[in-house]
């Protein structure tokens, strides 16, 4: 055990930390605040650290003004179905690059993994042509079916099987168990940790998505929230107290669900990350 | 392109550093609660760059802004953060690296955590001080993971996006109008395809030189353990 340093320099370090952790989430706690504002009063010099109004009011407006409930609703979809589809496409691509031997699996998986050095705005222009070629725009399925698999999520669960052993498959052969049943019944049972981060990050990836929904989707009604939020509707640049409570509505429910899953969520990294 | 040069400068070097520096704060043994200031520390990370975008659109707000609250404490004022050619990038800049902090600091975390305790203790025997552990401990068994977060945050800088589409679309007078948002526009604005495609590319070869460039520059500074 090394010493602790005497008590005033614990205390400076300590509040080093607590004044950095509040700059970091100063705009989040100002979102709202502001959300809980009249207008009058966001408009103020100086501006008061406290809320004026204890009810939702900038919430329903803000749902009025903009479709903020279909966009939740929309973007739900997309990436639960999303994070859905990977799972199954993932684990299963997975599993064939990490056991079973194949002509040309090596090829397979450097090229996978060669994928993933090309950020998406390089392919973004052909894989619209791609996409407009198939008649998808406006359409859900421009948002879902290009990412129905992904290199990353094949990497890290690849990489997670190979550290599994060998011996609880051999055993089930010689059981009689084929394939199916041992990816069902062992290999993803065992891999639930991996599984629970790619899901993760794939849904919260797919919530946060700006990009592509800016390109693929121009019907307001079938909008992603976070071109939604983002938008601008003719008078809503300057209602910052509504934007803030847009805003609110996006970004709240995300930190609160991350507080819950932080834990499996780091654990799950340091699991997947650092094996091998 | 000299737009872009000048975000990744801004962004890299002070991002990576401030990423360091938590992720050495957080890596002290009697400090309690580390789990929940981390948790606080990656918040904007996870958190979408659209709505951070939005967030800071009303904090730069010039007349009722908080961030030129705070400055008029100071005595300066009034800037117009979002319309002033002058100040637009370095309000970009600031976000940018408000986002990735965390996410850098996790990174330098897990690097922390690999080198062996014993070396810190060997040290304290010989009696180095905190600053003496840090430089020639910490430091270069840490090169590693260094070289790994300046790639990845040099590759993020690159493709800065949403917040120049949220907050300034490239203006004002294109003092913002970063690479990525030159491809957007010449996309689907323009329908300029063949053009857009032509940007990408180059822009695809950039990010390859500029980090084999990384990787030998590196090649000295590095240790493996």
């Amino acid at each position: 055990m090394r010493r602790k340093p005497a008590l005033p320099i614990r205390l400076i370090v300590y509040l080093a930390i607590l004044f950095v952790a509040v700059i970091i989430n100063l705009p989040f706690f100002w979102m709202l605040v502001t959300s809980f504002k009249t207008e009058d009063a966001a408009f103020t010099i100086p501006p008061s650290f406290l809320p004026t109004i204890f009810d939702l009011r900038n919430f329903v407006k803000a749902f009025e003004l903009i479709p903020l409930a279909r966009y939740i609703g929309n973007t739900l979809f997309v990436a639960l179905t999303v994070t859905l589809l990977q799972l199954i496409f993932n684990s299963l691509a997975a599993y064939g690059l990490a056991r079973i031997r194949f002509r040309g699996a090596n090829v397979v998986f450097l090229i996978l993994i060669g994928t993933l050095m090309v950020p998406p705005e390089v392919t973004m222009v052909p894989l619209y042509v791609i996409v407009k070629q198939f008649g998808f725009i406006d359409k859900y399925r421009a948002l879902i079916v290009p990412f129905m698999s992904s290199a990353f999520g094949i990497f890290l669960l690849r990489q997670f099987f190979m550290g599994i052993p060998r011996e609880l498959e051999e055993a089930a052969i010689i059981d009689g168990a084929s394939r199916m049943k041992i990816f069902f019944r062992i290999i993803l049972p065992l891999s639930k940790p991996a599984l629970y981060t790619m899901a993760l990050y794939t849904f919260l990836a797919h919530w946060n998505e700006y990009m592509w929904p800016l390109i693929v989707i121009n019907d307001a009604k079938k909008q992603m929230i976070q071109v939604g939020i983002s938008q601008f509707v003719s008078g809503w640049e300057t209602q910052w107290t509504l934007r803030m409570a847009a805003s609110t509505t996006a970004v709240i429910p995300i930190i609160i669900f991350f507080f819950f899953v932080q834990k499996q969520f780091v654990e799950g990294i340091s699991i997947s990350g650092l094996k091998e | 392109m000299s737009v872009t040069g000048i975000y990744i400068l801004g962004t890299v070097i002070p991002s990576v550093v401030i990423g360091l520096l938590l992720a050495a704060l957080l890596n002290i043994e009697w400090i309690k609660g580390r789990g929940i200031f981390r948790t606080l520390f990656y918040i904007p990370v996870i958190t979408s760059m659209a709505a951070a975008a939005v967030i800071w659109g009303w904090l730069y707000e010039p007349n009722f802004g908080l961030v030129n609250y705070f400055l008029s404490i100071f005595g300066i004022n009034n800037i117009k953060w979002l319309s002033d050619p002058n100040y637009s990038l370095l309000a970009l800049i600031i976000v940018g690296v408000w986002k990735r902090i965390g996410y850098n600091m996790v990174l330098f975390l897990a690097g922390l955590q690999t080198i062996p305790k014993t070396y810190y203790e060997a040290a304290e025997i010989d009696g180095a001080t905190p600053w003496n552990k840090f430089r020639s401990i910490t430091l270069p068994l840490l090169s590693p993971t260094t070289l790994f977060v300046f790639i990845m945050q040099f590759i993020a800088s690159f493709r800065v996006f949403v917040s120049v589409s949220v907050m300034t679309s490239g203006g004002p007078a294109k003092s913002t109008q970063v690479i990525t948002y030159y491809l957007y526009e010449n996309a689907f604005r323009y329908l300029k395809f063949g053009y857009a495609s032509a940007i990408a590319v180059v822009m695809f070869a950039m990010m390859i030189v500029f980090t084999l460039i990384q990787f030998r520059l590196s090649r000295r500074r590095v240790h493996y353990q």
